[in-house]
């Protein structure tokens, strides 16, 4: 991996100003994605992993606001810069997909002028040079009958076709970072296999880095390079895929990992759900946001949120619990 | 669309043949005939009238006469005014009505889209509190209301228009503010909490993180959503300017239809009645033909739905 | 926050003595729907304002003429057009025995009063010189003049000086003061109120049903019932309500029943349309395919299932109808096709202030007044009930 990393995100912390007070969505977050690089951020709803990435490309909704932190993108912080080179930024160099592309697309404009806006906003080019790209975009995403479809409207595509579309938008000027905030969700099972695929086959040919943030650890396992574990908005444990998944080190992830059912295990294993709920953000704990539905908890973890913990293992694998403290007990149960 | 346009005009024409048989028989219900009620008649004069304008027929030939009459854009003699016929009494009123009401349907569109466009763009700050604070007192005061105090108030006490006619231009803005207030206030109202709608949706996120300049995701992408439930509406609002006009030129006397209307209304002279309502109903229609025409242009979800019945 | 490397007492190592569901108590405090429904309401003030008011008005219309001194048809034709407010003069016989009066500057009357502004009766002019317009009174052996040569018109003593106003006063017998015909303006007002709000609820109620009946049906039913519904349902919301409303006052000639009929069986459309929605809507929801698989039938579904879960968007269409039927009810009066006389509404009394405008504007304030006051509490509250029940359409 290159040692500039694309994407620098430093101790994000945002916040929504609600009429019941201040929800802190996203509480410092650090992490930094290389050129080329796919990065799958999961956690579950309201972990604060949707609202990072809204963050760094500055849409959130109007009661919100980046509190703390820096957000480097090649060099520049996306979040001092003036909003008229913000702009030029988005869907340009980086680019993002959304959820559901039932809603993400204007249900009363054509496809085609979707896309063709986008271009022309960008690149500047004749009507017609935007309309000979947009086909070509929609001929990798794999469109059938690409040129007539640029004239059909949303509502005349399926939810698959739909975010192909999403993502011949997002691809339309070549961008070096591309935010997919849980580009399957909303698809049918089968479909959500062909739109990963497609996204790991164009991230390979186009060569761009990728932010993908799910709730499916089966997504990560299958496209992503890397992972960041979120919960309460903070990273609870990151690292590579293929190390995380082998060794997780904290106990959400551990908990994350029990809880999705294996084909392939030699007996009979019961799933075990994490008990309790996600933390009310408005009054998030004091110390660690696990700590309440941790099986693990320590006096110390209610009192004070944990630092970051390099694991020995590899250098990019870290975990923020207490459990790492050189003074911890040593417990040998689930930790490697 | 031709198809869609040809079943919505024979529509049109379905309704259109119910509200005139409607309003026939309902005039014709009334107890009595329209002379009976004056007292300096004598019968054989009564009868006399019942014969000239052939009330002394059956009724189903009275009804098909009309019916014929109709076709021809005929409807009928006015039972008060001796020698006038429906048809000139309508086209007597006609000028001023339509001035008065495009002029308050012209504030209604060009005031109260941008207000709400402004409430929305402010959400919570002063300019929306200004804007929801007149919008709530122009939804809450009757025009006719709004009307006779701001006769009070501008033509009486302050002599800056005059109380009555349409001589001066200046004649025409009391008439106009009462009649497009209530609805002026409505259509602002309804842009705001359409374009906020719209402004939350899916949507728009996508078109500010393609990099579109504000104007464009604003206009393209919100406003051109946020109009549709403001164009269905517009029906209505036409409708309603008409019938809010019987009002607003009784008050400012001016010489238009609502005001034959009223008038006729206190004469019981039935085939006015009868033939403005018809008049009204047929321009309603046509109306809201338009609206939806309109709206067609802007919803291309609508056509599908067309398509596949 | 520590640093990974200092080291930290033993004791924050021991285990956290989590409570039993203590992972469970993190989430906010959950409502109830209803629960959330009225607590939303209750702190919703405009809304709350618009109860109150509303409350207030039933109160004082329906007890407010029961303890007035005065009825709603009683006319004093010697007290016609009296002001609320007086300005009140007050005149030496000569003998120490003051004279309070006060001149009606619309007839140029004048009207004797006690000191406190209750009125006593209309007082004689000695003499009318029409050709120098005044008007000569005599108080024992002082002379007051009312010269009304210009206007406005003035008081002048003997010495053509201007009188001075005692005090200002507002008007005891009559507060808010009487009309043309001498009739009481504070005591038609409240029974115009009475009208007014009778007209709107029965009104609404008859819509209310008309339209909960043929929209439930037409949804429960849906199918070919449902399509031949709709298709009448349209045409009837293509014909200018208003009109509709017209003919029939027209044909039914004015009154209280009329108005009532009139409004009632013409604008239950959107109620209609709006149950039919949620009929529609709520008929795959899966509570009610369970309510049928435990073998309940129609009207119990109906009743007991759908109805309650429909009550939200019918209970915020009523509080908007109501306005609207008031409304609709005024302007037919206003255009003399409402209540007939010696009745009163809101419109009524209105359209009898359009015609002393001139000299009596104060007449136009009070229906005014109350008119809009109460439109504006069943928008607040309508508009109230509406956030509070949908937050989700809050804008």
């Amino acid at each position: 991996m290159s040692n500039h990393p694309l994407l620098e995100v430093k101790d994000l912390t945002t916040s929504f100003f609600t009429s019941r007070g201040e929800v802190q969505a996203v509480r410092g977050v650090s992490f930094d994605v290389s050129p080329g690089e796919i990065v799958g951020i999961v956690g579950e709803s309201g972990s604060g992993k949707s609202i990072t990435c809204m963050s760094i490309l500055r849409l959130l909704k109007s009661n919100g606001r980046v509190v703390a932190g820096q957000a480097h993108f090649e060099g520049q912080d996306l979040l001092k810069l003036a909003e008229h080179d913000m702009r030029k930024l988005r869907g340009d160099d980086i680019a993002m997909i959304f959820q559901d592309p039932m809603t993400s697309l204007n249900p009363t404009l054509t496809v085609g002028e979707q896309i063709i806006e986008t271009i022309i906003a960008h690149r500047g080019s004749s009507r017609k040079a935007a309309r000979q790209r947009a086909i070509e975009l929609f001929e990798l995403v794999k469109i059938p009958e690409a040129a007539s479809r640029l004239n059909s409207y949303p509502h005349e595509f399926s939810g698959g076709m739909r975010q192909r579309v999403m993502i011949a938008i997002a691809l339309c000027c070549d961008p070096k970072l591309l935010i997919a905030d849980e580009p399957t969700t909303a698809l049918d099972v089968t479909i959500q296999r062909q739109i990963l695929l497609l996204l790991k086959e164009i991230q390979a040919r186009l060569g761009m880095a990728i932010i993908l943030i799910t709730h499916d650890l089966g997504v990560i396992a299958e496209v992503a390079d890397r992972i960041l574990v979120m919960y309460g908005g903070m990273v609870m444990e990151t690292g590579s895929v293929d190390t995380v998944f082998a060794r997780p080190n904290h106990p959400y992830t551990q908990g994350l990992l029990t809880s999705v059912p294996k084909l392939r295990t030699a007996h009979k294993e019961r799933l075990r759900p994490i008990p309790g709920s996600p933390p009310d953000m408005l009054r998030p704990p004091v110390g660690c946001p696990f700590a309440p539905r941790c099986l693990r908890a320590m006096q110390i973890c209610v009192g004070e949120v944990p630092p970051i913990f390099e694991m020995g293992d590899q250098q990019t694998h870290k975990a923020k619990c207490w459990l790492h403290h050189p003074d911890a007990p040593t417990n040998d149960e689930g930790a490697a | 669309m031709l198809a869609y346009l040809a079943k919505r005009v024979g529509m049109m024409i379905i309704t259109m043949f119910l509200i005139i048989t409607l309003t026939f028989f309902l005039m014709h219900a009334i107890p009595g005939g329209p002379f009976t009620s004056e007292k300096m008649l004598a019968p054989e004069i009564e009868a006399a009238l019942n014969a000239k304008f052939g009330l002394d027929d059956p009724i189903w030939v009275q009804y098909i006469n009309y019916l014929k009459g109709i076709l021809t854009f005929d409807l009928g003699p006015s039972f008060k005014y001796p020698g006038v016929r429906v048809n000139d009494l309508i086209l007597d009123g006609l000028p001023v009505t339509a001035q008065t009401g495009f002029l308050a349907l012209l504030c209604v569109a060009a005031l109260g889209i941008p207000l709400g466009v402004l409430a929305a763009l402010n959400q919570n700050k002063w300019q929306d509190t200004a804007v929801m604070m007149f919008a709530t007192i122009g939804v809450a005061i009757p025009s006719y209301v709004v009307a006779t105090v701001a006769l009070y108030f501008f033509a009486l006490k302050l002599n800056l228009v005059p109380t009555f006619g349409l001589d001066d231009w200046r004649g025409y803005i009391l008439p106009v503010v009462a009649l497009s207030g209530f609805w002026l206030s409505f259509i602002a109202r309804l842009s705001r909490s359409s374009l906020l709608e719209v402004l939350g949706q899916d949507y728009m996120v996508t078109a500010k993180a393609k990099g579109l300049h504000p104007f464009t995701v604003l206009f393209k992408h919100g406003l051109r959503n946020a109009l549709i439930p403001i164009v269905t509406v517009l029906g209505p609002v036409v409708a309603n300017l008409l019938t809010g006009s019987f009002v607003i030129e009784q008050i400012f006397a001016l010489p238009g239809i609502g005001r034959h209307f009223v008038l006729s209304i206190s004469n019981r002279d039935y085939t006015t009645i009868m033939g403005i309502t018809i008049f009204y109903a047929a321009f309603l229609m046509v109306m809201i033909l338009i609206v939806d025409m309109l709206y067609m242009l802007l919803d291309p979800r609508i056509k599908l739905a067309e398509k596949s019945k | 926050m520590s640093d990974a490397k200092t080291s930290i007492p033993s004791k924050n190592w021991a285990p956290a003595r989590l409570g039993k569901g203590e992972a469970e108590y993190i989430a906010a405090p959950s409502l109830t729907y209803w629960q959330d429904v009225r607590q939303r309401l209750w702190q919703n003030k405009p809304a709350m304002l618009g109860l109150t008011f509303i409350l207030f008005l039933i109160g004082a219309a329906f007890l407010g003429p029961l303890i007035t001194p005065h009825t709603y048809y009683d006319q004093d034709l010697k007290l016609s057009n009296i002001a609320p407010i007086l300005e009140v003069y007050e005149v030496d016989d000569g003998q120490g025995a003051p004279t309070y009066f006060f001149m009606n500057s619309g007839n140029f009357k004048l009207y004797e009063t006690n000191e406190h502004g209750a009125l006593k009766s209309i007082l004689r002019a000695k003499k009318k010189d029409l050709i120098k317009k005044r008007h000569i009174y005599e108080f024992g052996d002082q002379q007051v003049f009312v010269d009304f040569s210009q206007l406005p018109a003035r008081l002048l003593d003997a010495e053509e000086n201007q009188l001075a106003v005692y005090g200002t006063k507002w008007n005891q017998t009559y507060w808010f003061g009487t009309d043309s015909l001498g009739r009481d303006v504070l005591v038609r007002q409240l029974y115009g109120a009475r009208i007014s709000l009778t007209v709107a609820f029965i009104a609404t109620l008859v819509n209310f049903f008309i339209g909960i009946f043929y929209g439930g049906i037409s949804g429960y039913f849906g199918g070919n019932v449902d399509n031949v519904m709709m298709r009448i349902v349209e045409v009837i919301a293509t014909i200018p309500l208003t009109l509709y409303v017209i003919l029939m006052m027209v044909v039914l000639q004015s009154g209280f029943i009329s108005i009532i009929v009139a409004i009632g069986t013409v604008f239950w459309v959107d109620m209609a349309r709006i149950v039919r929605g949620q009929m529609l809507t709520l008929k795959n929801q899966d509570y009610v395919d369970a309510a049928r698989t435990m073998g309940a039938g129609t009207w119990r579904i109906l009743t007991r299932h759908l109805l309650p879960n429909t009550i939200g968007p019918i209970l915020v269409t009523l509080t908007l109808l109501i306005p609207s039927a008031i409304f609709i009810e005024s302007f037919m009066s206003f255009i003399g096709l409402g209540v007939s006389v010696p009745m009163a509404s809101w419109g009524t009394l209105t359209s009898e202030a359009v015609e002393t405008l001139r000299a009596y504007p104060y007449q136009l304030f009070f229906p005014a007044a109350a008119i809009s006051l109460t439109m504006f509490a069943f928008n607040f509250l309508g508009d109230g009930l509406r956030d509070a029940l949908d937050p989700r359409l809050r804008t």
